[in-house]
Order: structure tokens, then sequence, then C-alpha cells
């Protein structure tokens, strides 16, 4: 009997160890953010705020709603996963108490999109590759003076990947 | 089938038979054959599975049986923004070592084992969406990924494992046997871009752990070949065979 008792506690343990897994929540990561810095365009390694920073997206002239930013300095906005070009609306004011004076800018990134899977509980996320994008010069008066790509891949890390000189 | 082969290689050991006790008990050597119970349950009650595996064991000596399980599975497997099919066949051998002392008459085992296993298996990713913690262009629902339909072909796995089980003889020569198996991978040869997160016969894979659990309970048929004498175990004497 004794040894009955032993099979048995060695049987129910494996399926009490068997039956409590870690990879059933998302711990590893998700889709990535671009990461964007502003800078001043008489000293390049100079951060230099955005008057009333706002960033929204725009998708076939509908307007989405205000993304947070980090600072007035630094913006993470999330990248469309679905196509290969994302446009945002970055609007600077010089006198915030005067919504008539309001400066918006049009950039546009382009981008490859590449899946990879993370983990059982993620799943799949996405990368973006060659990066690359473009003030929207339809505007007579840019406040953004230059674009500059500085990683062409986005993923889940902590460089900056555009830097812009205002 | 590699069973069939084993009788040959074992037949020397049924020559020395020479034992100066008088009470002799004949035990009779063989093959047992069966399938797994639970494949087929499951299979029936369960619409995302289909298995079948077929197992066999021959005596070598009075404690000792070379085992074998050969087994398809094919297994659907929901996640919350995926899922997958994983499909193909797997071959364990090794032995098994009966630990239970039966009484004079009876069969029974209790047993520990080890197997060399081999997997071969394609896994098809049949939906995918892409995870994202900003739901900013996409707040209904996650992005359709493009992932998917995809079948990743010509995948492979090997790994050990250590089995615990019992075998009662239910009726002459029929048995019912139950096992767990505590599985190690040994190689396992992720997809692109994807990756192996159920083996057949290995059952599932844990994310960044080698270890994977397994069971089965058998119904076998025992046919006897040859009888060959028990030794009586004398006292405290080393008489394992």
């Amino acid at each position: 009997m004794k040894k009955v008792n032993i099979v048995l506690s060695i049987l129910l343990g494996i399926i009490f160890i068997s039956s409590c897994e870690k990879d059933d929540i998302c711990v590893d990561g998700a889709t990535p953010l671009l990461s964007i810095e502003f800078y001043d365009v008489t000293d390049t390694t100079e951060l230099k705020d955005v008057t009333t920073l706002v960033v929204q997206g725009i998708l076939e002239d509908s307007v989405y709603p205000i993304i947070t930013n980090v600072s007035l300095s630094a913006i993470e906005l999330p990248l469309r996963v679905d196509a290969t070009s994302t446009t945002f609306i970055i609007s600077e004011n010089l006198t915030p108490t005067d919504s008539t004076t309001v400066n918006k800018d049009t950039i546009t990134f382009n981008y490859e999109t590449k899946e990879l899977f993370v983990s059982r509980a993620c799943g799949f996320t996405a990368n973006y590759d060659n990066l690359q994008g473009s003030i929207n010069d339809t505007d007579a008066d840019q406040w953004m003076e230059e674009i500059k790509i500085m990683t062409t891949l986005v993923e889940n890390d902590t460089l900056v990947n555009v830097k812009i000189l205002h | 089938m590699l069973l069939l082969c084993l009788p040959a290689m074992a037949q020397k050991d049924s020559l020395n038979v020479k034992n100066k006790d008088s009470v002799v008990y004949k035990q009779a050597y063989g093959i047992r054959l069966g399938i797994d119970l639970s494949r087929p349950a499951t299979s029936f009650l369960d619409d995302n599975y289909t298995g079948l595996e077929i197992v066999g064991d021959y005596r070598l000596t009075q404690k000792m049986y070379a085992a074998a399980e050969i087994g398809n599975e094919k297994k659907t497997i929901e996640e919350d923004l995926y899922d997958f099919t994983a499909s193909g066949s797997y071959i364990k051998l090794g032995i098994d070592y009966n630990t239970y002392a039966n009484w004079y008459g009876e069969n029974n085992a209790i047993f520990v084992g080890g197997r060399y296993a081999f997997g071969s298996f394609s896994q098809t990713l049949n939906n995918s969406q892409i995870f994202d913690t900003n739901r900013y262009w996409h707040p209904e629902d996650f992005v359709v990924g493009n992932s998917a339909p995809m079948e990743y072909k010509s995948l492979n796995a090997s790994w050990i494992e250590a089995v615990l089980g019992i075998k009662a003889e239910l009726f002459a020569n029929i048995f019912l046997g139950a096992s767990v198996r505590l599985g190690a991978l040994i190689t396992n040869k992720d997809p692109e871009g994807f990756r192996n997160l159920f083996i057949p016969g290995f059952n599932r894979v844990t994310d960044s752990s080698i270890f994977g659990v397994g069971y089965n309970y058998s119904l076998t048929y025992f046919i006897p070949l040859y009888k060959k004498d028990k030794k009586p175990s004398k006292k405290k004497e080393l008489t394992t065979e």
C-alpha cells in the first residue's frame, strides 16, 4: 500500500504542477510606439519645447482624438499596423491664449510592418522597419524646419526614432 | 513494428533456466498490444482534437519491459488573438520497470519507465490578430494580421520522458493501465515566424521551459509467447535479474 500511496502522490503532484502555468498573461511586450523628440534648429543637440504641443492622427480627412504628450518636447505616436503610412497633425501655438494663431503642420511616416510572434499569451505584435518621414509642405508657414530619422527600425526599446527641428 | 523484431534478440535469456530450487513458478512472457483509451475518447468529446495511440510492450526479464507508443494527433488551439492547428505523428521507445511484487498468479504492475520520443508534425496558423496595447487607430478590435493562414511544414522535435504508471489485469490477458509522463525536450525545431506551442505526443509546450506533461489510459491484450521460471527470491539476497 505504501508504494501505491507514493505513486498516487507523485501523480497528483505532476497534475497539480502542470495546471498552473505562467504563460496565461501577456507581459512580454506590445507593438511599439514611434518615439519623437523636438530639437532646436539653431542648436541640434538641445531639446526645445513646442508651445502648446497638440498631436492628432489623421486618416482620410477625418481627424482623430488628441494623443497625450510625453512632454512638450517629446511624443510617442502609434503607427497604423494595417497600413504602410500614417499621418499626424502636429500643432504649435505661440500665443496660447489666442486660438486663431494655432499653426498646424502635417507629417507623414512611411514604413514596412513586420509581424513577429512574441509569446503564447501575447501572440503576434508588429515592428516597423525602413521608417521614412516627411513634412507635407503644402502649408505656407511651417513651424517644423526639418525631420531627421535617427533609427529606421521601430521596436520595443528606448531609442528615439525621429528628431524634429524647429 | 519494432517490437516484432525483439523476440529474436531476447531468446537467449530463456536458455538459462537451471534452478536447483524445486518450487518453480512459470511466468508468461510475451507481447502486450493495445490502444490508449483517452485519445479516442477526447476525439469524440472535443471537436478540436483527433488522436490515436497504439501502445505495446515486450517482457524482457522478470521486471523489465521494452515499451513503445506510436501515435498521431491533431489539435486546434484557440488563444485570445490567434488560433492554430498542430498535426503530426510520434514514436516513443523505452523501458518499463515493474516495481510491484505480485502475489502468486497476479500480473499487475506499478511501473517506472523512460522513453526516447521523436515527433514529426506541421503547424497551421489559422487566424491571427496583432496585439497592441495602444488602441488609438483601432479602438474596436485588434488588427487582423497577415501571418495567417500559413502552414509551417516538416517540423520535428525529440524529447525524453519519465513515465509513471499502473497496469492491472482485468480479465485473463486483458490489462487496463494508466500512466503520466513528464517530458523534457531535447530538440525542437521552431518554424520561422511562429513557435511550436503544441507538439503531438509531447502535448503543450510552455514558454521558456523544456518540460511538458502527458498521460494515457491503455487497454492492452497480452499475447503469451513462452514461459519462464521465476527465481524464488531468497531472503535479502541479490536476485535481481
